[in-house]
């Protein structure tokens, strides 16, 4: 590898992952330089296609930009995992994979054949990161959460608030699904550094509830020692003199002499250090994307191709693994690789 | 046991950074490090541990915060380090000859101006889109940007050990905490739309029960089973038959929904909401986590309730609690 190649080159990921948590996941690895393959099916494209702003023109299932800014660098194939065929593709892909990525809900991917003992076996150098709300096991593990679920049930949301009442992030930052995206390709990478010393891969399950909780380790530590938890709101008691006040129809905290402004997002994106910064970058093609939250002095990390059009990699992919030409047109006539959903947008 | 960072000697310099967002924010990257198999030295200033009497403190004595992000790290040990975390100043006076560098800044490399966890929720813009939109810009509990920043910071040491050779990886808090917050930024980008605290958008919302809150969340495909599961015949009116509409009469939604929250249980209602696959759950307190059936059934707190690594590697933990148990 040249030494200023980035540090997944090579690696080949296959993504089933939705919405941000497992989607999330695999653009980071994208983003150190990882070749990802994003498989969605015609009967279940990623539900981020279609959350609000997706626009109601023809192709609505390419305009969502909260799904373009994450689902950058990477190829598109629409493959009907629910038919033999599909699934076939799918195991012929993962034979030359490093990372399966998913956060399906439980049990979705056994349907396909794929349950963890399965894929161990069948795929034995395979890095499989399961993502999702309880973890693979456990009484709770079929319980449906959104991110900010997992705030409720990790307790995190019984510590955060400024009055009385708990407080949920909700649907505009969705907590537990943004700081999966930092921990679960870490994790990855060091099935990855733990294969180059075994040369077998590993099964990851990632429960977000769980980190959501480890990002509280100390209150729940100190709750098990018997200290009363205290719901602080917006004090931190590294910090004693600051605070949050009102400043016309704005907020501001003061810090003795210092006062820093509550930004909204018009003046956040006008400020000279999110600029010049890394969090969100532009793709080749012009477009505002989810960025990355580091940088190497080495290696040059960026942010590069937009997000494909859904399926526009089926023909490409499929080639590369041997499929013919005539195979192709075979799978495309009966609806097992598509450019569309079969159903219309709900929103 | 998987233990993917076995002989790696990590410097943790979280205990002599200027400044506690980088200090909390080393502390955890190398926490995280210990649990894949490193070993970790967290060397002291004159001034001894900066978190030994920080809050949450223990009965018995001492932080629970120190002992969450501090246990089981040495004190001393032997050069060569494999890696070393910490901020620009640190770095220089520690660890000037190790390979991979993780420098924790304000913006960047040596752009360090006085900040707190706040002011940096507050600037990234995370901090105004939290919270109800009566009450003041809520900050998430704990030290949710210092640890966000941490965990990005071993993702990214993590990576310079795969790729090998001399790095520097460089997190910037302000950054971490802009990318948390990707979708307020990335929607004025495209859209011009700032998001705004209690956006009418944001319609999740926790709601009072008789024994505490739940988290009323809920998408557009959950409303019908919602609507069966409360049975109101209100709920058909116009003004909630679809997405839109119901923006529009949050208020007057919230209010129609009180009452049926306020007369139930969490669990009762946890269990309606989930039996019709609707993702309510119930507000938890840390102190119910620790008898909590899901976690108890994955070890997921250790033998004195320190949440562990939240990973099973082929069936199983690998932090340093397992190592020890193994």
């Amino acid at each position: 590898m040249p030494p200023d190649a980035r540090p997944l080159s090579g690696v080949r990921v296959i993504d089933l992952g939705w919405i941000t948590a497992g989607a999330g996941t695999s653009t980071m690895l994208a983003d150190l330089g990882a070749e990802v393959i994003k498989i969605e099916g015609p009967g279940a494209p990623d539900p981020f296609r279609e959350w609000e702003s997706a626009a109601n023109d023809a192709d609505w299932w390419n305009r969502s930009p909260f799904f373009a800014s994450t689902n950058h660098d990477k190829r598109s194939l629409c493959l009907d995992l629910k038919a033999d065929p599909g699934r076939a593709v799918l195991f012929r892909l993962l034979e030359g994979a490093d990372v399966l990525v998913e956060n399906f809900r439980r049990g979705v991917l056994a349907s396909f054949g794929l349950d963890p003992a399965t894929l161990r076996e069948r795929f034995p150098r395979l890095v499989v990161a399961a993502i999702s709300s309880q973890g693979e096991t456990g009484p709770d593990r079929d319980m449906v959460s959104y991110g900010s679920t997992l705030e409720a049930t990790a307790g995190l949301a019984a510590l955060t608030g400024a009055g009385d009442k708990p407080v949920i992030t909700g649907r505009d930052v969705n907590y537990p699904d943004q700081v999966v995206c930092l921990f679960a390709p870490g994790a990855i990478i060091a099935a990855l550094l733990e294969r180059e010393r075994t040369g077998r891969g590993a099964h990851l399950d990632l429960s977000q509830r769980e980190l959501t909780t480890f990002l509280i380790g100390e209150e729940v530590l100190a709750a098990a020692a018997g200290a009363p938890t205290v719901r602080r709101g917006n004090h931190d008691p590294l910090h004693p003199q600051e605070k949050i006040v009102r400043d016309g129809a704005d907020w501001l905290v003061v810090n003795g002499a210092t006062r820093t402004p509550v930004r909204d997002a018009a003046a956040l994106i006008e400020a000279p250090e999110f600029k010049n910064g890394t969090a969100i970058g532009v793709t080749l093609d012009g477009r505002p994307a989810k960025g990355i939250p580091f940088r190497f002095g080495k290696r040059r990390l960026a942010v590069r191709q937009g997000c494909r059009p859904l399926g526009a990699d089926n023909a490409a992919v499929l080639a590369e693994i041997g499929y013919s030409e005539r195979d192709i047109a075979d799978l495309q006539a009966s609806g097992v690789i598509a450019t569309a959903p079969r159903r219309k947008n709900t929103v | 046991m998987a233990s993917p960072l076995r002989g790696k000697r990590i410097l943790d310099l979280g205990a002599v950074c200027r400044q506690p967002a980088h200090g909390l924010a080393a502390s955890m990257a190398s926490k995280l490090c210990m649990a894949y198999g490193a070993e970790v030295i967290r060397p002291l200033g004159p001034s001894g541990e900066p978190f030994r009497a920080a809050a949450p403190l223990l009965p018995q004595g001492g932080s629970a915060l120190d002992a969450f992000l501090n246990h089981g790290k040495a004190r001393d040990g032997h050069v060569p380090f494999d890696a070393a975390i910490g901020d620009s100043a640190a770095l220089g006076e520690y660890a000037r000859e190790t390979t991979v560098k993780v420098r924790l800044s304000v913006y960047g490399p040596g752009e360090d101006p006085p900040t707190s966890e706040l002011a940096l929720a507050a600037l990234s813009g995370l901090l105004g889109i939290v919270g109800e939109a009566d009450d003041p810009p809520t900050r998430l509990a704990g030290h949710q940007l210092a640890y966000a920043a941490g965990l990005s910071a071993c993702t990214g040491l993590l990576a310079a050990f795969l790729a090998g050779g001399e790095e520097i990886v460089d997190v910037s808090l302000f950054d971490v905490a802009v990318w948390l917050n990707w979708k307020g930024a990335t929607g004025m980008l495209i859209e011009g739309m700032p998001l705004k605290r209690g956006n009418l958008r944001n319609y999740w919302q926790v709601m009072r029960a008789k024994d505490g809150y739940v988290a009323l969340v809920y998408q557009e495909k959950d409303w019908p089973a919602l609507c069966e599961m409360i049975d109101d015949p209100r709920l058909g009116d116009a003004r909630f038959a679809t997405t839109q509409a119901r923006a529009a009469n949050l208020v007057a939604l919230r209010h129609l929904l009180e009452p049926w929250f306020a007369a139930r249980s969490r669990a009762d209602i946890t269990r309606g909401a989930q039996s019709r696959r609707i993702p309510i759950g119930p507000v938890l307190a840390p102190v119910e986590l620790l008898a909590n059936a899901q976690y108890e059934a994955r070890g997921a707190l250790g033998p004195d309730a320190k949440p562990r690594l939240p990973l099973v590697w082929d069936g199983r933990r690998i932090d340093v609690e397992a190592f020890r148990a193994a």
